[in-house]
């Protein structure tokens, strides 16, 4: 990737939009980081990356398929507590994880949220829109509710406690490594799906739903199909997220942590592949140092999205994005030269 | 379960319908009528009720305790409350009335963000509460708080005003006719905008109102909102939006199933309200006394 960066972002721009010149500046930030002093940034950048493969799971849903999901942190709370509980299962009486069994927990976060993901899109796909969303809420709600007050089986207030990662990668910066390395190959997964003819029937299915079923689409099957990998890709985020917070608790699953996934998607650029990416950049950044300086966070970030709302539409990476095309004019050839210029700022 | 604990239940299942059904009654018409899906409803509504604590704390200190300040308290922060929702309208809301969806929610969310935390800067995280000092009565084998009563009174006299307005006066006509079309309102040269700023400063007020009359009963504490909306969104959801009857009964429907459910399942109490959701929208998505039109 990096050898295409010094040859043509110009090429890379044309290839894959704008997505393609912000995911390498993205990528090249997210090696380096650990260089920085302290381990802080390092899992500041860990969460960056997991949240991000969470709000970018969502916006599978939302930015391809154009259906708001307010529920969808149920899947990243399912994955969560998957992994959570066969880890919890393979951990020694003196709290200790193999590394193979630990890495064997990560993979039981995206089956049990895909499969939790199958029952709810079987009721959500048959609507759309507002109903869309309040069927989502009601489900994320309720098995909040479930996972909150079933005690014996998910320890209800309490959370499962005790993640603790292999000695390996109990390093920020190890975790932080295994953490990139899975969401790159998750995203490079998710942009074949986007990019495929079936990523074109979600736009399809985003832009005119009717003209897609005249088409011969099944409607309902797509968007459940799309509903499954969306919550697969969010329990592969709360399966990461467990081991890294060493802690799971029933708040991943309610409807203010899939306002979080709301929120970047809508910061970055919900019309692009990497915008929640971005999204979670600037959200998660911004949390870690204003909660340095203050206790007033929600006033903080209310005020941003406030703002961005206002001034933005469109999130960052819409706005760079309509300020290339509006500097190349009419003439869809010529503005290669500005395309690249803003792309790299 | 015995009689007294169905007493207890009932009354405070009622008591929290009323209050479930004066903050749903707002967030369904400014829903029906501006298509905007107010997150903040429930912030605003518990902004209601911290002012009308302050208003009772002064006024209690100015001319000595007693139970009856709290219905200028109620009066003066629902008048305070109209005049900033009159204003949130102005100066925010209307700036993304031609945006998407989405984009309205999440400016309505930050302002839950933002609202919650000023209430945090201003009252601190202390629980506010009123305690009026009503004996309460002996009836049905138990002993119930006569405040019920009071909080059942209001909702109902509210919801038969609420029906006089939409259905006999010329601006509830106007707000009825905007809910089924909005352009068609406008063609016959009704100021739509002030339909808009009028709508929604009634629904912050009557949130602000119900925050008030609540507060004998229930502390005022930060985060019960987050807990609030989606009940409330539970509610114009079972009712069906736009629809003012639905609204009425279904926030009845949710406020007895939950107390009754706390009974043997105390922490899943709310599973049942969404259970009853889900059911509703896989059955009937425009809800049980909305229209199929609107969908």
């Amino acid at each position: 990737m990096n050898a295409d960066d010094n040859r043509g972002r110009s090429r890379l721009y044309a290839k894959y939009g704008l997505s393609g010149p912000a995911a390498v500046v993205l990528l090249f930030f997210f090696l380096l980081v650990p260089l920085l002093p302290g381990e802080f940034w390092t899992i500041v950048s860990t969460e960056i990356l997991i949240l991000g493969l969470f709000a970018m799971s969502f916006n599978l849903l939302y930015g391809y398929m154009g259906q708001i999901s307010f529920g969808h942190a149920a899947f990243f709370g399912l994955g969560a507590y998957a992994t959570a509980m066969v880890f919890t299962r393979f951990k020694t009486v003196g709290g200790e994880i193999s590394t193979p069994d630990f890495l064997l927990s990560l993979l039981a976060g995206p089956p049990a949220a895909a499969l939790g993901a199958l029952i709810v899109g079987f009721f959500c796909v048959r609507l759309t829109g507002i109903y869309f969303a309040m069927l989502s809420l009601a489900f994320g709600e309720l098995l909040f509710y479930i996972v909150f007050s079933w005690y014996s089986f998910t320890k209800g207030d309490d959370g499962i406690q005790g993640l603790l990662p292999p000695l390996f990668f109990q390093d920020a910066v190890h975790y932080y490594y295994l953490t990139l390395a899975i969401v790159i190959a998750a995203l490079l997964v998710m942009w074949r799906i986007t990019e495929s003819p079936f990523g074109y029937i979600m736009r399809t299915l985003r832009d005119n739903q009717r003209r897609a079923a005249f088409l011969g689409i099944n409607v309902r099957l797509h968007m459940l199909m799309n509903f499954v990998i969306a919550g697969a890709f969010a329990g592969l985020a709360g399966a990461l997220w467990g081991p890294f917070s060493r802690s799971v608790s029933p708040g991943l699953l309610g409807w203010q942590e899939s306002g979080i996934a709301v929120f970047m998607a809508l910061i970055g650029g919900a019309g692009t592949f990497v915008g929640p990416l971005l999204g979670s950049v600037i959200y998660t950044l911004l949390q870690a140092v204003v909660t340095m300086f203050t206790t007033y966070w929600p006033l903080t970030i209310g005020t941003v999205i406030l703002l961005i709302v206002l001034f933005v539409p469109g999130g960052v990476l819409g706005l760079i994005e309509q300020r290339i095309k509006s500097r190349r004019g009419q003439a869809a050839n010529a503005g290669h030269e500005a395309a690249s210029g803003t792309g790299k700022r | 379960m015995d009689l007294s604990a169905f007493t207890i239940q009932l009354f405070s299942g009622l008591s929290r319908a009323m209050v479930l059904f004066l903050l749903s009654a707002g967030l369904s018409l400014i829903f029906g009528v501006m298509n905007i899906l107010n997150f903040a409803h429930a912030t605003l509504w518990l902004a209601g009720g911290y002012v009308t604590y302050s208003m009772f704390d002064f006024m209690s200190g100015r001319f000595g305790a007693s139970p009856w300040l709290l219905l200028p308290a109620i009066l003066g922060a629902t008048a305070v409350m109209t005049a900033a929702g009159f204003a949130l309208e102005r100066f925010l809301i209307r700036r993304t009335y031609d945006r998407e969806l989405p984009e309205q929610l999440l400016l309505t969310f930050a302002l839950v963000l933002i609202i919650g935390d000023l209430i945090k800067l201003v009252w601190g995280v202390e629980n506010r509460r009123i305690s009026l000092g009503i004996e309460p009565i002996e009836m049905l084998d138990t002993f119930v708080n006569p405040y019920h009563f009071v909080i059942i009174a209001t909702g109902v006299a509210v919801a038969a005003g609420l029906w006089f307005f939409l259905h006999r006066t010329r601006f509830g006509k106007i707000v009825r006719a905007a809910v089924y079309s909005r352009s068609m309102v406008s063609a016959l040269g009704i100021p739509i905008p002030a339909i808009y700023a009028g709508v929604f400063a009634l629904g912050v007020g009557l949130a602000a109102f119900a925050g008030g009359v609540f507060l004998p009963l229930l502390p005022m504490s930060l985060g019960v909102d987050h807990d609030i909306i989606v009940q409330c969104f539970a509610v114009v959801v079972i009712g069906g939006f736009g629809s003012m009857l639905g609204t009425f009964v279904a926030a009845v429907i949710v406020g007895v199933v939950y107390s009754f459910s706390i009974l043997f399942w105390p922490d899943g109490a709310l599973a049942m309200v969404f259970l009853i959701v889900i059911l509703v929208l896989i059955w009937r998505p425009w809800g049980l006394f909305g229209t199929e039109l609107r969908s």
